[in-house]
């Protein structure tokens, strides 16, 4: 079982979950946790294995082997339905019904009582300025209202855990941010979110913790600055100011020349003379390389950490190789 | 369970405000009054029939029959002297529809009894036997007054006996006759096959939506799925009853205005093929039983068959077999009609999947033992159970399978692991 220092009480716990199916293993063995108050984000290319992996959590599919727990108890999202909101990845509602029935039904689908339901969906509707196709018919809205209705759904009974298949797949970039700044807002009042995506892109920007899968496989899992920090490809900009001209530049670095050398910390590094670019082995600390560089009597102008970009990492362990095995960040 | 409850009341609600159901509500008693009138203004050829006698007898027949023709309310009668040229033209007149057609008599009616009779109406089986009839009385009464009787006996041996048939109902006489018995089970017959096809297939629709969008997933990971199930199938057997209570209602009010409506039509009680039968309390609770067993024992297919399926063509074409065994109920239940007693009525009606139709038309048509209804309803229910169960198992599965629709292996797979 993972379970990371920061986060003591995990609100969603797996613990080698497994599930196949004829033929194949679409989840194999997986573990994770999930912080309360997180954004979580399940990445994986198409066919990983994460939404088996939510259904699982929801449910809607039992594992052949391993457990979930949820908010500290054993079993899936049924019993804790009220406590859940749930978006589906390909997402549909009753085509015929009017608008406030669908919310309303579904709700209670949650257990709120039908008369508190209408309320409430009455006002998420005006919020979100829907108010005048309450008594419409599904059909007769656009997809963008569809998508609204769908998340007013999800969020009706005020859940303290919301699970979004893929809740970006299909919208425009104004409803991506749209529902990027519901997401955040939902975290502000203390929700915890798990989001499923292949695009690493939103990820990189709203994720806490994150969990990467291939072949139903987990590849990394933790808090997304540990997985930055660990995950090789660390980039470190340093500038030299050695005076004027050429010659005290070439002075400062050769100061610092021993440091680049150094293949225990330094992976490959370009040098330019005033400027270097080094790439860090995975682990190195960048703090240490600063301290050895001023202690050499290197002139620093510029010492600046590129951090990876997520959208690398994922490419890095997802390629075809680094798809077989499994890396933790903290092995 | 309120979850179940809300799903019920989804199924209840959605029905009733739907367009369908309130046309279903008016068409149905259209449909039935269309069943009950039309056979007897058909059977009437719509009004009155034109034909010719041509007279070539010797002596009084032909007039006397054309007299008792023209008399009648069925037929305008004219008579015309036999000749060569007569036959050619009157058929000429029937090619152009001024006739329906001619009668020739001769002598021979009243020495063999043979007349001829050329139309373009010789299939009006009701026509056909009304000429035979007043033929045959006039040859009667004439052969007899020819014999020397009296024709004052004659006119009273013609008084035609009417047999009156009742039903025996439990030891008991009951005030219906053999006409309304035969309606009734034909009616019963036709209603349990259309309603259970029609809400078992609306339980399927529902299903297959709920899965194709999707919605299945956010409902299943609040409620079990044969709950789900169950209270899509209560929802829909609901709304079916509600129909029946609608239906019901006009039936009567219709039957109350049937007087207006045969007067206006000009026909009387008497003439009509089929009787209005009265349905007893028994009779009604009984059709109500085995139209929910039907109706319970087909939803649960029809849902397996919704579940299993990706697209609306392939639901239909998923669920030929499941319509293929209600077709067969149905269809048997012309046989039985013939004998309700027969070892072949008393097999179906212990068949779990024809014995919603077959009991029902049985007890209609004749009288049951209570026995045989008790052992039919306890086969029953214990199919709707097992079914249910097997049902319910390729449900689960279904719901959350896209892709191509499983083989019969597949199937005993999700069936047996689920």
């Amino acid at each position: 079982m993972t379970t990371s220092a920061h986060t003591p009480t995990p609100i969603l716990v797996l613990d080698r979950v497994t599930k196949r199916f004829a033929g194949h293993t679409a989840v194999d063995g997986l573990s994770l946790s999930v912080s309360p108050g997180a954004i979580y984000g399940l990445l994986g290319p198409n066919g990983a294995g994460k939404t088996t992996t939510i259904r699982m959590i929801m449910d809607i599919i039992e594992p052949d082997e391993g457990t979930v727990r949820l908010f500290g108890e054993r079993g899936g999202g049924r019993a804790h339905s009220a406590r859940i909101g749930y978006l589906p990845e390909e997402r549909g509602l009753y085509r015929k019904m009017r608008v406030l029935d669908v919310i309303v039904f579904l709700a209670e689908m949650k257990g709120v009582e039908r008369r508190a339901a209408r309320a409430k969906a009455t006002r998420w509707l005006e919020q979100l300025g829907l108010e005048q196709w309450r008594l419409r018919r599904i059909d007769e809205l656009s997809k963008g209202m569809q998508q609204k209705v769908q998340f007013i759904s999800t969020i009706l009974h005020e859940p303290e855990l919301v699970i979004l298949d893929e809740p970006f797949a299909g919208l425009d970039p104004v409803n991506t941010r749209v529902l990027k700044d519901a997401v955040l807002e939902l975290t502000r009042r203390g929700v915890t979110v798990l989001f499923s995506t292949h695009i690493m892109v939103q990820s990189d920007m709203v994720c806490d913790e994150l969990c990467i899968i291939a072949r139903g496989r987990r590849l990394v899992d933790g808090a997304l600055a540990d997985i930055k920090r660990t995950r090789g490809g660390q980039h470190l900009i340093v500038g030299f100011d050695g005076g004027t001209g050429a010659a005290g530049a070439a002075g400062a670095a050769g100061a610092a020349a021993e440091v680049f050398a150094d293949k225990r910390v330094v992976k490959k590094a370009d040098d330019y003379g005033r400027y270097a670019e080094l790439e860090l082995e995975p682990g190195a600390d960048p703090q240490q390389i600063l301290q050895r560089l001023v202690a050499s009597g290197a002139r620093l102008s510029r010492f600046e950490l590129q951090e990876p970009s997520l959208n690398k990492i994922f490419i890095d362990l997802v390629g075809p190789e680094a798809a077989r095995a499994e890396v933790r960040p903290d092995a | 369970m309120r979850k179940v409850w809300a799903v019920v009341r989804r199924e209840f609600v959605e029905r009733i405000r739907s367009r369908w159901f309130w046309v279903m509500a008016l068409l149905g008693p259209l449909f039935f009054a269309a069943v009950f009138l039309l056979p007897t203004l058909l059977a009437r050829g719509g009004g009155v029939t034109r034909i010719v006698v041509v007279d070539g007898t010797t002596g009084p027949v032909g007039a006397r029959i054309t007299q008792l023709l023209d008399g009648s309310r069925m037929f305008r009668a004219e008579r015309i002297a036999a000749g060569d040229a007569v036959l050619d033209s009157l058929a000429v007149e029937v090619g152009k529809k001024r006739l329906s057609g001619f009668l020739i008599v001769t002598d021979a009616a009243v020495d063999s009894g043979r007349a001829e009779y050329r139309g373009s109406n010789v299939t009006g089986l009701a026509t056909i036997g009304a000429l035979e009839r007043t033929i045959g009385e006039v040859v009667t009464a004439v052969r007899l007054e020819r014999a020397g009787v009296d024709p004052r006996v004659v006119a009273r041996a013609r008084i035609p006996v009417h047999l009156e048939t009742k039903k025996i109902t439990g030891g008991k006489t009951t005030g219906e006759n053999a006409a309304q018995s035969f309606s009734l089970a034909y009616f019963m017959g036709i209603i349990l096959y259309t309603a259970i096809l029609l809400y078992g297939i609306n339980v399927m629709s529902s299903v297959l939506e709920e899965k194709t969008t999707r919605i299945v997933e956010v409902l299943v990971s609040s409620l079990r799925p044969f709950q789900l199930m169950l209270g899509k199938v209560l929802g829909v057997g609901a709304v079916s009853v509600f129909q029946f209570l609608i239906w019901g209602a006009s039936a009567r009010i219709l039957l109350a205005w049937r007087p207006a409506f045969l007067g206006a039509s000009g026909m009387g009680e008497a003439e009509q093929v089929f009787q209005v039968p009265h349905v007893g309390a028994t009779t009604a609770a009984l059709f109500i039983i085995y139209f929910l067993g039907g109706f319970f024992l087909y939803s649960a297919m029809f849902a397996a068959v919704g579940a299993m399926s990706s697209s609306e063509q392939e639901a239909r074409q998923a669920q030929q077999p499941v319509a293929w065994l209600l077709v067969l109920s149905f269809v048997s239940m012309f046989g039985m009609l013939n004998d309700p007693s027969s070892a072949f009525a008393v097999t179906l009606s212990l068949v779990p999947f024809s014995a919603p139709i077959a009991m029902p038309v049985r007890w209609a048509a004749g009288t049951l033992p209570a026995y045989e209804i008790a052992l039919s309803l306890t086969i029953l229910a214990a199919a709707i159970v097992g079914i249910t169960w097997i049902a319910a198992r390729i449900y689960r599965v279904g719901m959350l399978m896209t892709g191509k629709r499983p083989t019969l292996k597949e199937l005993v797979r999700w069936v047996r692991t689920s």
